[in-house]
């Protein structure tokens, strides 16, 4: 038997004990182009109703067997997902009898003598409604096979590239079944990790479309080593071009750098985002101190990273306002005290996302979810990348001192950046070289320590020679706070000095070369004293400053510092 | 109805009341209030005294409100949030957007 949905004709029921009275309907009913089966009692009128699942389906009330009331029961029960217009043909011109019939489950009655123009008008209404309920349920569909794609493209394209999905606790309930919540992970070339949780307007398909392009956004510039800040600006640039005024992106980002024992965080309308220690002490809480995202063109001027120190036992944590508003049948809201609560008991038995979930749910107890629940927890330790891959065999600092120059005219490219003023402040010109690098030699792992070397080196100019910051501000505790602030700082006030980068690109037998040279209009550092300290490399290892230059200097083929520090000259070797 | 609204004779003086909730269902009633006053120089402003909740769709309207008076060269005043109707505003920094009177 085909489905209703499948046949060109429409199929009535009529079960009513009178033969007669359902030759009378029948005859009607196939002047409105029905195709009519009969049944006399209830029980064959179920039967019959599901074999041949009819459009339409007329019921009398007293019949042998089983009456109308329980016959329309049974049939309301078998089609759930579709409305089954039924109409009770009666002679009981009675209020319990209309009661009764719409308590059954009919969709209308009709009280004997009716002639058949009202008979037919009233098929027709039905038909009307029938259709309606055909149209809204094809449109549900439709609506839901569009969010499970999208929810497909969120996790498979967006949420399986996390990074480090192993370390990270990330606790996920949508509202719906698409997310208006998305979280982000990432790693820096460097080491460092970038979290996000975002939370767009409302819930559901709607208030994700800004999510790919963000979410690629997020992973590229975290790649190419733009930082955290840098990233920020970006999206919200993004965000504003892209979404209409009423949506917009509440978000939270934090980067952690295990090696400076230093958490970056930007709180733009979440709640407040937390540190915790191992025993689930609150260490800080960073309150939200811009608009969300997608609002305002550019970023509130002064607007600025908080910068927080962390020890590798402590963890980041943040949440979106759908656990904190959470209600429960009584109207209450979850809130941030029990939230609190949860959370020191979960960050104690590292089963924090699990403990925070279950506490939410025995507070709600069933109430329904309005609001998408999303918490990020990152650990601050042991995000470093491991180093210096592909180390010739006898590795050991470079020598210092004696710098082989290979003849200019050798250079495969050079090519060369000056910043200087207000420039040097606001652009960081590594991406930017990188990426350079890049299209003229391809991309790949190679790469990763070059990376690293002219970023700490033209952090080092920076820092150290242009903006003339000690290093020894990094060895107290606060230290590195401390001394991001007295950057900042600096920064904002810097009208001259210059940096100059330069890169030659020399081919080798089966590999290359790369020499660097990076100048600042610095005064220079006592360099001699400083290389000396570093090679005695115990001395510094568990050292806060210095750990850079290291590196450097173990990656590198050669490095040496000319005029009084305000020159490096390194050179790598690619293999 | 939970949308209130109140001009003055100038035509420059909007006030909108939101009574209980404030979100997504009262989308159009709300955009319905404000969308007809064109007055050059008119001043919104957005009473939520009477306003228990609120949620993040119904801060998007209120950027869609500050929009449309920024069309006329005028401006937005959000007055006497509550408790929990502040503490929304205040994690969305939107003091720093338009006037919050208490």
């Amino acid at each position: 038997m085909a489905s209703p949905q499948e046949r060109h004709y429409k199929l009535a029921l009529v079960v009513d004990d009178s033969v007669m009275q359902c030759k009378v309907l029948g005859v009607l009913l196939k002047e409105e182009g029905y195709r009519v089966f009969t049944a006399n009692d209830g029980a064959r009128g179920v039967d019959m109703y599901i074999k041949y699942q009819p459009d339409l389906v007329l019921m009398d009330i007293n019949m042998p067997v089983m009456n109308g009331y329980e016959a329309a029961r049974k049939i309301k029960s078998l089609s759930k997902n579709t409305l089954a217009p039924l109409i009770f043909i009666t002679s009981m011109d009675t209020d319990q009898a209309f009661i009764e019939s719409i308590e059954a489950g009919g969709d209308g009655i009709l009280v004997r003598p009716f002639s058949p123009e009202v008979f037919k008008a009233k098929i027709k209404s039905i038909q009307r409604i029938s259709d309606l309920y055909a149209q809204v349920k094809s449109l549900q569909q439709a609506q839901q096979q569009d969010a499970e794609l999208a929810e497909q493209l969120m996790s498979g394209v967006i949420e399986s590239r996390n990074f480090a999905l192993d370390r990270i606790d990330i606790l996920k309930k949508p509202a719906e079944l698409f997310s208006g919540d998305i979280q982000l992970t990432a790693q820096c070339p460097n080491g460092d990790v970038n979290v996000l949780l975002g939370d767009f307007t409302g819930h559901g398909l709607r208030s994700s479309i800004g999510a790919i392009p963000l979410a690629e956004t997020f992973r590229v510039m975290t790649k190419k080593g733009f930082s955290l800040f840098e990233i920020i600006v970006q999206m919200n640039n993004q965000l504003y071009d892209l979404l209409p005024s009423d949506l917009f992106l509440a978000a939270g980002f934090v980067s952690i750098s295990s090696s400076d024992a230093t958490a970056y965080v930007f709180n733009a309308g979440l709640p407040d985002t937390y540190v915790y220690d191992q025993l689930g002490e609150i260490k800080h809480k960073i309150v939200s101190t811009h608009p969300p995202l997608g609002v305002i063109q550019s970023l509130l001027p002064g607007s600025k990273l908080d910068v927080v120190s962390v020890a590798p036992t402590d963890s980041v944590l943040l949440l979106s306002d759908g656990i904190i508003e959470a209600g429960n049948h009584g109207g209450e809201m979850y809130g941030i005290e029990r939230f609190e609560q949860a959370a020191k008991l979960g960050v104690t038995n590292q089963t924090l996302g699990e403990t925070v979930l279950y506490d939410v749910e025995q507070f709600c107890q069933g109430a329904l979810q309005e609001d998408d629940i999303s918490l990020i927890s990152v650990p601050c330790g042991d995000w470093v990348k491991p180093v210096a891959v592909n180390l010739p065999p006898a590795a050991k600092p470079a020598p210092y001192g004696t710098f082989v120059e290979l003849p200019e005219s050798g250079a495969l490219w050079q090519w060369n950046i000056i910043l200087s003023g207000e420039k040097l402040a606001k652009v960081n010109p590594i991406p930017i070289a990188m990426s350079f690098i890049q299209e003229v030699e391809g991309g790949g792992e190679q790469w990763q320590n070059l990376f690293t070397i002219l970023t700490e080196l033209f952090v080092n100019a920076l820092d150290h020679g242009v903006l003339g910051l000690d290093s020894s501000l990094k060895k107290e505790a606060e230290g590195f706070a401390l001394y991001f602030h007295e950057r900042e700082k600096r920064l904002q006030q810097l009208t001259d000095g210059t940096v100059e980068l330069s890169l030659s690109y020399y081919q080798l037998a089966g590999s290359g070369r790369m020499d660097i040279v990076i100048k600042d209009s610095g005064k220079g550092f006592d360099h001699k004293a400083f290389l000396e300290k570093i090679s005695t490399e115990q001395e510094v290892e568990m050292a806060l400053s210095g750990r850079g230059i290291i590196l450097v200097s173990q990656l590198c083929d050669q490095l040496d510092y000319r005029k009084g520090g305000s020159e490096v000259t390194a050179s790598y070797l690619l293999s | 109805m939970s949308v209130k609204k109140h001009v003055s004779s100038n035509l420059k003086e909007i006030t909108i009341g939101i009574d209980d909730r404030f979100d997504f269902s009262l989308h159009q009633l709300f955009r319905d209030s404000y969308i007809g006053e064109v007055a050059q120089g008119a001043v919104f402003t957005l009473d939520l005294s009477r306003t228990s909740y609120m949620d993040s769709s119904a801060l998007g309207m209120i950027l869609l409100l500050k929009d449309h008076a920024e069309k006329l060269s005028g401006s937005v005043i959000i007055k006497q949030p509550n408790e929990s109707v502040a503490k929304i505003l205040e994690i969305a920094q939107f003091h720093r957007l338009l006037k919050i009177e208490n």
